[in-house]
């Protein structure tokens, strides 16, 4: 067998392009609510929270990866508006995966799982157990990457 | 991704489905297959021998070894069920009569061979290396029908992709395959709960402060800090954080020039974001990234207080930079761009 690394692309951009992308969508995010600042704060933290995965989403590859595509596409349904992703030539693929519902034929045990992984990775519902797998694990990459720059803001903006 | 192509992909045991456009999978006898060279016509529409160089310097080697069979048959088609079988782990297949073209009869091929192929495969592992193609290799496709070729070619694929998985979450030495996907089920959701706890902790009431900045009067920045819970504000210090970076931004509003004097005055500068950002992440641990000055200047203590500004300033051209004042006396750095808002954070513990 090909190594796996060959198959599957997990690149991940480096930190700074994380948190370049958040600090603009924090600094947008203040543009926006400078004045009527919600007094909820829960309303305050969500913004933030949203801002969060959608601008991770973005230094993590746009909408060139299911999960990120499919994220933005959810954060823009709520503010009512439209995702633009271009039409990259795709691989023709007909494995008809999301028609059809997965019979438990296949190991049981990995399809809870993946049960369980499809509704916690964005757009998971559509896919196929083995692309399911390789978004997870961009997924987390990006994850872990988002939290690191969360936290050195944190720690950086916090006094001793 | 490979699809097993000829084979009725793996998601799916109806007839429907054929790939159109194949790519190949790593899987060895179809390789061999597509590639070994007497190919009979009906092949040729399934599927094009692949030129593309896949495993093309084995051709040769595997052509020869097919070529030796059929000698005494002079039949094409055996040729092609031998490569099939040169590439399986049935060394003691022989060589079959009146099998049809190649791939449509794949199940016809195992006809007649149901048991021998069985028992030799049920013995074999998947594991075996396939660079050498003479090297035999538990193959149980010929035993059962495609979907099973396809099964355990989706099983494969999903164990590659569980042990990349397995690299990257903390406690990944777990054997079972169960405890590996609780494990990473688990740190996803422990994941996606750091950024949530992380967005409410200082970055919530960092920005309720800056909001609070951002108006008009001296704004206090200690009311709007109730709710992260975590980030009062010592008095003093804020306030004067808070003049300081309400003044710049007056003095911004009219001439850049003036507001970095006045921030030279100060000791203060102002730098991008993203080097700030930059500098704070490789400090980050130490806790005392930026502003050994602004303390002194500011006036706070020890704590150190990171005062960064966002100023709404209309006037200034919009670009897209974003400045934070930082205090180290090295001068005015504008940064890349012209600055257009700058993010406020004025936090400092008791």
């Amino acid at each position: 067998m090909a190594s796996a690394d060959k198959l599957i692309n997990t690149y991940v951009p480096e930190k700074d392009v994380f948190a370049l992308h958040f600090l603009q969508s924090l600094s947008n995010l203040r543009t926006q609510n400078p004045l009527n600042s919600p007094d909820k704060s829960i309303d305050r933290v969500r913004k933030i929270k949203k801002a969060a995965y959608v601008s991770m989403a973005r230094a993590a590859g746009g909408t060139s990866r299911l999960w990120s595509r499919a994220l933005l596409r959810r954060a823009a349904k709520d503010d009512n508006k439209s995702v633009r992703f271009s039409r990259r030539k795709r691989k023709v693929t007909w494995k008809i995966s999301s028609k059809r519902k997965r019979s438990n034929q296949r190991a049981p045990v990995v399809e809870e799982a993946a049960e369980r992984l499809r509704n916690l990775v964005p757009g998971g519902g559509g896919m196929e157990t083995s692309k399911l797998m390789e978004e997870t694990a961009h997924y987390i990459k990006c994850l872990s990457m988002q939290v690191k720059v969360m936290q050195c803001l944190v720690d950086g903006l916090s006094p001793k | 991704m490979m699809n097993s192509s000829l084979l009725t992909p793996s998601s799916s045991s109806s007839s429907h489905i054929q790939t159109p456009s194949t790519t190949f999978d790593h899987e060895d006898f179809l390789d061999q297959i597509f590639s070994s060279a007497p190919w009979p016509s009906v092949v040729d529409d399934a599927h094009p021998p692949p030129s593309d160089g896949f495993h093309s310097h084995d051709v040769d080697s595997r052509n020869q070894q097919i070529m030796m069979m059929p000698l005494n048959d002079g039949s094409s088609v055996h040729a092609l069920y031998n490569s099939f079988s040169a590439s399986g782990s049935l060394p003691n297949f022989h060589i079959p009569q009146g099998s049809g073209g190649g791939l449509m009869n794949q199940q016809g091929q195992t006809q007649p061979q149901p048991q021998a192929s069985a028992s030799t495969a049920t013995g074999g592992t998947v594991a075996a290396p396939p660079q050498s193609r003479t090297k035999v290799r538990a193959r149980r496709g010929q035993a059962t029908d495609p979907h099973s070729i396809a099964e355990r070619l989706r099983r494969e694929r999903i164990a590659e992709r569980m042990k990349a998985l397995q690299e990257l979450v903390p406690n990944g030495n777990k054997t079972d395959k169960a405890s590996m996907l609780d494990e990473i089920i688990d740190y996803v959701k422990f994941l996606q709960l750091q950024v949530k706890v992380l967005s409410m902790s200082r970055l919530g009431g960092a920005a309720s402060v800056s909001s609070q900045i951002s108006e008009a009067g001296g704004s206090h920045g200690n009311a709007s800090f109730a709710m992260a819970g975590g980030s009062q504000t010592a008095g003093n210090s804020n306030d004067s954080i808070t003049m300081t970076e309400h003044q710049v931004a007056k003095l911004m509003e009219e001439d850049m020039g003036s507001a970095m004097q006045y921030l030279q005055g100060k000791g203060l500068c102002l730098m991008p974001i993203s080097l700030a950002t930059a500098i704070s992440t490789a400090t980050c641990h130490s806790r005392n990234p930026l502003i050994p000055g602004a303390v002194a200047d500011v006036g706070g203590p020890s704590s150190p207080n990171l005062s960064g500004m966002t100023i709404q300033s209309t006037n200034t051209t919009m670009g897209n930079g974003n400045g934070k004042l930082n205090g180290n006396g090295n001068g005015v750095t504008k940064g890349t761009s012209s600055i257009a808002v700058k993010e406020a954070v004025s936090v400092s513990k008791p």
